[in-house]
């Protein structure tokens, strides 16, 4: 029996990528889109050759089983409940929340319908890091001391630059990403956050550079940039990567690496299209999966809570201009 | 549910084995190889019985398909006699040291209506597809030069014996010649230029150049040498209006550098949750399954190795070769 599937708002582009894998897994069906922008349901609903439903309480009245819950930010928390009173399992995009009070009111919410929220972090899926947490958990580069990370940007706009709705600029969105991966790699917690914060980039009301020094519980010390530095003109999207330094070796992992270079008169530019797996695909697929068997999910609502709480530190510490505790 | 048996235990056999055994509508039945400590190994690792009989592995096996994987010069011999038996094949690139041998296969699977693949994996690569699905969104405008590198060191054994393997010509770039020709159409001239006459100790070392019915010209370079540092994989296509660049060395996602048996080793890696071999042996898998035309047929495999005897033909004459008449 394919797990029936609705989406929950197109407001962040993650969710083209996530329905179209619905539409590509045997195992899942799309039963149709709701948007609180009906003209943008609309659209996606024509694209995606599936139903629009005028509101989110009439989708969630559907024979489905779970939702893709991808709204602005600040909607989270509203969306998440809801379907969870309906009984449905939820897939949240990251980050969980704007804030800790309302991951943990989504948290709770799932577990008291006795329906499953899993955070979207797609990184998880790269075999690059799979591959790059299996050596590390082997012991082959001994034990970790500490890793470099990154994850850059070009600035996205709409309203992830609009703090009501997204919780802030390029700290929290880009911090939860790697935040995970040190979380999952090193299985421990973060205890202590730093962060240089500003807004050198766009000179705006929002924060568009970040650079983390995240200390773990394990004594692990990593840096994480955050920054929308990648310009306009830059070949592709941004990267995610890490340098990780253990007692007896090295581990570099750049999860978009597997790419080629196009220069394309038509487009008058550089761009440097992926051929690596396509992560979100397989996220979507283990979401799928854990529902259709009923096994708990790979990623759950307190991770993303974990990671978020590292990016809420980041903002404390730049306005205290001194490390915080998480 | 497709019962395989693996033919020849080397190199190939393995990496197949591997991706069989992850399948879940096949089961691997037997591993047969002349040398039976060969065969026994792959067979425990799969957990199937081994053979040093080919007959004998059809009679008590059973399979559905059979997958060759042994030295080329036998591909023809397991492929004819597994199709009469009505088993379908997989066989391991190039198809045949011939073209006679390649024809007897395309009439003997014709004629018994199994399914044939010829394994020309290079088309399941992703990054190979994604260059050949820009190139047909004509992201670069019109095809103009293509140029292509593939090798690393010399691969030794029966390698070196350039009437079994044809050389890094027949046994490597013919990967380039079946993915040039199923992007950009069939070639019309070959010329090459190369070392597979001059007898020198695990050293091969081609320079190919194609021109393509459709105008494009394409350059590629085969190298069984001297490996600086891995197996290296470049693809340059130049159009008209674009240009695009691709270098396996630039693209590298992960890098562990660990102590290993032989000290500190530091090992790029581009893993795929898919590998190309799974893939390609899925291909097969469902197009047995759902019946469906084979995704490499032995045509194709045989024009590529065509592709390949004229680049060895025009070597040894130093004149251009015509392909195809
Ligand atoms: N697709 C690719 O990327 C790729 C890569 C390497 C090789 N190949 C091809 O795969 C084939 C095998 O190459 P390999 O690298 O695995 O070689 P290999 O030397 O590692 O293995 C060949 C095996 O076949 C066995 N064998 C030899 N003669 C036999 C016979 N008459 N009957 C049964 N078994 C016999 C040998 O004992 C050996 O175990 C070749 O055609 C080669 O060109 C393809």
């Amino acid at each position: 029996m394919a797990v029936k599937i609705g989406v929950m708002s197109f407001a962040h582009m993650h969710a083209y990528a996530y329905t179209a894998a619905v539409c590509k897994l045997p195992e899942a069906r799309l039963m149709g889109i709701a948007d609180h922008d009906p003209g943008r349901g609309r659209e996606m609903a024509e694209k995606f050759e599936t139903r629009f439903i005028p509101s989110y309480q009439e989708l969630l009245k559907e024979d489905i089983d779970a939702v893709i819950v991808t709204s602005e930010n600040c909607m989270h928390k509203e969306l998440t409940i809801m379907a969870a009173e309906a009984g449905k399992h939820v897939m949240c995009e990251k980050p969980i929340s704007t804030n800790v009070e309302d991951a943990k009111a989504m948290i709770d919410a799932c577990r008291k319908n006795n329906v499953q929220l899993m955070t979207a972090f797609p990184c998880r899926y790269s075999p690059a890091v799979i591959k790059a947490r299996e050596a590390i958990l082997a012991g082959r580069i001994g034990e970790v001391l500490s890793i470099k990370g990154t994850n850059h940007g070009k600035m996205p706009g709409g309203w992830f630059i609009d703090k009501a709705k997204s919780g802030g600029g390029a700290v929290i969105d880009h911090t939860v990403h790697v935040a995970d991966l040190m979380r999952w790699i090193l299985e421990s917690e973060p205890s202590e956050v730093y962060a240089e914060i500003s807004n050198a980039m766009f000179h705006d009301k929002y924060d568009d550079c970040g650079m983390l020094s995240i200390t773990f519980e394990n004594g692990v010390f990593s840096t994480l940039d955050t920054s929308w530095t990648r310009p306009k003109s830059f070949p592709t999207w941004g990267d995610v990567t890490m340098s990780i330094l253990g007692t007896e070796g090295v581990i570099e992992v750049d999860l978009f690496a597997q790419s080629f270079s196009l220069y394309s008169d038509k487009d008058m530019a550089a761009m440097w299209p992926g051929w690596g797996d396509n992560t979100d695909y397989w996220l979507v697929k283990d979401f799928v999966s854990a529902v259709a068997e009923g096994r708990p999910v790979s990623i759950t609502g307190e991770d993303g809570l974990a990671a978020l709480a590292v990016a809420l530190a980041a903002y404390k510490s730049s306005d205290a201009k001194a490390p915080v505790k998480v | 549910m497709q019962r395989v048996a693996i033919v020849g235990a080397g190199g190939m056999a393995g990496v197949h084995g591997a991706a069989y055994a992850k399948m879940p509508n096949v089961k691997p039945v037997a591993v047969v190889d002349v040398i039976p400590e060969a065969a026994a190994k792959l067979a425990g690792t799969l957990g199937v019985p081994s053979f040093t009989n080919f007959d004998e592995m059809l009679k008590s096996a059973s399979p559905d398909v059979v997958d060759i994987c042994t030295p080329t010069p036998f591909h023809k011999e397991y492929a004819i006699r597994a199709m009469e038996a009505r088993k379908h094949v997989v066989l391991e690139k190039p198809m045949a040291r011939t073209l006679a041998d390649c024809r007897a296969m395309i009439d003997a699977a014709n004629r018994t209506g199994v399914k044939f693949m010829v394994a020309h994996v290079v088309r399941f690569f992703p990054e190979f597809a994604a260059i050949k699905e820009q190139v047909e969104s004509g992201a670069v405008g019109k095809p103009a030069v293509v140029r292509t590198t593939r090798g690393g060191g010399h691969p030794g054994r029966w390698f070196a014996d350039y009437d079994q393997s044809g050389g890094v010509i027949l046994d490597t770039i013919i990967h380039d010649f079946d993915w040039l020709r199923t992007t950009f159409g069939e070639v019309d001239t070959v010329f090459a230029k190369g070392l597979i006459d001059r007898c020198l100790p695990n050293l091969d070392y081609a320079l190919v150049t194609l021109r393509m019915k459709n105008n494009v010209i394409a350059h590629v370079e085969g190298n069984w040498a001297h490996s600086t540092s891995g197996f290296s994989v470049k693809v340059e296509v130049a159009g008209d209006e674009g240009l695009i660049d691709f270098d396996n060395k630039k693209s590298v996602p992960l890098v562990i550098s660990a102590p290993g048996a032989g000290g500190k080793e530091t090992v790029p890696q581009s893993p795929l949750m898919e590998d190309p071999y799974y893939r390609e042996l899925k291909a097969f898998i469902d197009c047995v399954e759902s019946d469906t035309p084979s995704p490499v047929s032995g045509e194709e495999g045989m024009r590529a190795v065509e592709i390949a005897l004229a680049a060895i033909e025009s070597i040894r004459t130093g004149k251009p070769v015509k392909v195809g008449g």
